[in-house]
């Protein structure tokens, strides 16, 4: 019966199926075309898989957690809260991109904020006990720093330090008792004071004077930077020095005491609102008519250069300064995507410690990544002499010490018309030449 | 020893002084008519520089945002007196300590809100690049014009408290609150008064100061210490041991930076503590 029926095909179903194959051609035609952006949106995805691996689900199970806690310490209040603000806008920034991506193996980064001022080794431990974070990063105060880093055995989860340049972290805490929790992504003093004698060196002056912070920072940058300067140029002299202590707001007796020496050049390793003011200071003492060369190893932290802007003095044969990251610096395309990408989300260039903080977060992802675990004696395995391409470079974590080794520059200031002051003459030295090293004696 | 050195370190220490002079003067001025130890004085002063920060930036007129940021910090001071601070006179000081603490804070935080993190100043090159040169340092007009600005208000508030009708109400406030009442003083016209005034000034050295003292959040944290070492150490109240104690401190702390750059400021806190121990109520307190 069945049979009959589909051999008996009248005209009038004839003419009802090919109606039928004609709207379907027509539908599919238009569906067609319809679909083709999604083919093309198709074929980009698979070419970009290659680079985002860590999004495929056979390998979002390998966590035990949808999120990776991250707690974020800098000071958050009091003279030096530009550098908290400095620390979140760098650790934000990562933990965006890296979750818009599909997160570290799947995972979300979730990122926590705590004031340092307020008692860092009470906040550390919250991080910890109330916020269960996987991981702490940041930290400004050297002085915070150890106190923390005391503690890290206790806390028993990685601290990547973003700013904190006291040596004793990483050669003490580190290397000599064994603290492996412990790793730095930003320079050491090493930068305030050893690569700033190897600036001086080619200077033509002989006598130098130093204003520096009356605590451990300003003196420890101070002594590496007249012995490693003497070691050079044994004929040099260091004739004045003055300690001005933490929150000093008149610098002018220092910077008159040291006018009423024979100095030809002047160093210091004061940062923030008092290097601002210090300089305002100097300049309004006729400090830049006597000295002909100064250098001022944080004098490029973005603080001060949009600060200080169109005002900031230039020595006879230079005001030159670094940072722990200068943002023109190395001229990559990994670089200037970062800066674009800061520049256009904060309007700002980006700080050091905003760089040093993005980089930590990133640190963060690749060692889990490659550890696939939480576990900290696995992700310290993998972040032990890890190669890392960052914005401010290439970074190896020494395994020694756990300290980020890379390369930044001192440069000298000049005025172009821009938004801030700019730099020129970059002189950088690969970062072993200056970094002391194990076993640090 | 070598004189143009110590002159110059004087000289630089006069300036020191007379910045000094400029924090405290309100605040001595306000103890020593309400008896209220203000916490909250240093944080006026800095509300002082940002409200001159932001009136030049409209304005970029110098004399007019200085007048607008003295007069804005004393209303601000005011309204802090009629709604928290009236209410604690008359209990323990422990309570007043409290409550100026707390208004420190409250304005350190409203500071960092509304300005920003970012430390800010204002440039006037003509006035602190040309000077007269002295010694081995350039003096500017502006640090002339800072230490003569503060002879002169020490010179007016000592006419107008000691010379004046107004000066003798006040006067007759602090020697004899009940016996002024009787007199139909109304007390806490002088007070709130006294408070404008007190904070107006804070408020007109911070705005003064802001050319070479860049401010930034809880800068006053760091300046109130200073302010209360001068005012312990001049006796609290005491107009004129201020003004003296502020001159001297800065002329010793700064000619100890020049001969003993290693000790200078253990200098300041072993003179405090030697005058307390030898004057427990202050070189200018009356026994």
């Amino acid at each position: 019966m069945s049979k009959d029926s589909s051999e008996k095909v009248s005209r009038r179903d004839f003419l009802k199926l090919t109606g039928a194959g004609v709207i379907g051609l027509a539908v599919g035609s238009v569906l067609g075309w319809a679909l083709k952006p999604a083919e093309f949106r198709e074929v980009t995805s698979t070419v970009t898989i290659p680079r985002e691996v860590t999004i495929t689900p056979s390998v979002v199970r390998k966590l035990p957690k949808d999120a990776i806690k991250i707690g974020v310490l800098g000071i958050r209040s009091g003279l030096w809260a530009t550098y908290g603000d400095f620390i979140e806008q760098g650790a934000k920034m990562a933990a965006e991109e890296i979750n818009a991506r599909g997160g570290v193996l799947g995972a979300k980064i979730e990122l926590t904020f705590r004031d340092e001022q307020a008692d860092v080794v009470k906040q550390a431990r919250e991080l910890v006990d109330v916020e269960k974070v996987d991981f702490i990063v940041g930290i400004d105060s050297s002085g915070n720093v150890m106190k923390v880093g005391g503690i890290i055995d206790e806390l028993g989860k990685i601290l990547i330090v973003t700013h904190a340049a006291t040596h004793r972290l990483t050669e003490e805490l580190v290397y000599k008792q064994g603290k492996k929790l412990i790793f730095r992504s930003s320079v050491p003093v090493y930068q305030d004071g050893i690569l700033a004698a190897y600036i001086a060196k080619d200077l033509p002056v002989k006598k130098w004077v130093g204003i520096n912070g009356d605590y451990e920072f300003g003196r420890v940058s101070w002594e590496l930077f007249t012995k490693t300067l003497k070691s050079f140029r044994p004929d040099v002299e260091f004739v004045g020095e003055q300690w001005p202590k933490f929150g000093t707001q008149d610098f002018k007796p220092f910077i008159s005491a040291l006018l009423g020496t024979d100095g030809e050049a002047l160093y210091t390793s004061i940062w923030a609102i008092e290097l601002i003011t210090l300089q305002r200071q100097m300049i309004e003492m006729g400090a830049y008519k006597k000295f002909r060369a100064v250098i001022s190893s944080l004098g490029y932290s973005m603080d001060v250069a949009y600060a200080l802007g169109k005002d900031y003095p230039t020595a006879e044969l230079g005001t030159w300064v670094s940072g722990r990251y200068i943002w023109l610096y190395p001229p990559t395309d990994l670089n200037k995507s970062f800066v674009d990408r800061f520049r256009s989300k904060y309007g700002k260039y980006p700080a050091y410690s905003s760089e040093t903080t993005y980089s930590a977060i990133y640190m963060i992802k690749a060692a889990v990544e490659q550890a696939e675990s939480l576990d900290p004696d696995k992700v310290i395995k993998t972040l032990e002499g890890m190669v890392l391409m960052t914005p401010a470079g290439v970074r190896w974590i020494r395994p020694e010490d756990h300290q980020a080794i890379y390369e930044v520059p001192y440069g000298r200031i000049v005025h172009k018309g821009a938004e801030i002051p700019l730099l020129e003459d970059l002189k950088a030295v690969p970062a072993h030449m200056y970094y002391k090293t194990p076993p640090f004696t | 020893m070598n004189l143009e050195a110590f002159l110059t370190q004087t000289l630089v220490g006069l300036y020191t002084g007379s910045f000094y002079w400029l924090l405290t003067l309100g605040l001595t001025l306000i103890f020593g008519v309400t008896r209220i130890v203000n916490f909250a004085h240093a944080s006026f002063f800095v509300l002082g520089s940002y409200l001159m920060y932001t009136f030049y930036i409209y304005t970029n007129n110098f004399i007019l945002s200085l007048s607008a940021a003295t007069i804005t910090t004393g209303l601000i001071g005011v309204i802090f007196e009629i709604t928290l601070i009236r209410r604690v006179y008359k209990i323990e000081e422990m309570y007043q300590l409290l409550l100026t603490l707390g208004i420190a804070l409250t304005l350190n935080e409203s500071q960092k809100l509304i300005w920003g993190t970012s430390p800010k100043y204002i440039n006037m090159p003509e006035l602190i690049s040309s000077g007269v040169a002295i010694g081995y340092t350039n003096i500017s007009y502006y640090s002339i014009a800072v230490i003569s600005i503060g002879l002169i208000l020490f010179i007016i508030i000592h006419i107008v408290i000691n010379k004046t009708l107004w000066g003798l109400k006040i006067r007759a406030v602090w020697r004899d609150n009940i016996m002024a009442q009787a007199l139909k003083i109304n007390p806490y016209l002088i007070y709130t008064t006294v408070f404008f005034i007190g904070i107006a000034l804070a408020g007109f050295g911070g705005a003064l100061m802001i050319i070479l003292h860049p401010v930034g959040p809880g800068v006053g944290d760091h300046l109130i210490i200073y302010a209360f070492i001068i005012v312990v150490i001049a006796s609290l109240g005491n107009i004129t041991g201020a003004y003296i104690t502020s001159l001297l401190i800065g002329v010793i702390s700064s000619l100890a930076t020049w001969l003993a750059p290693e000790i200078d400021i253990v200098i300041i806190y072993l003179i405090t503590i030697i005058i307390l121990l030898l004057r427990p109520g202050g070189l200018f307190g009356e026994r």
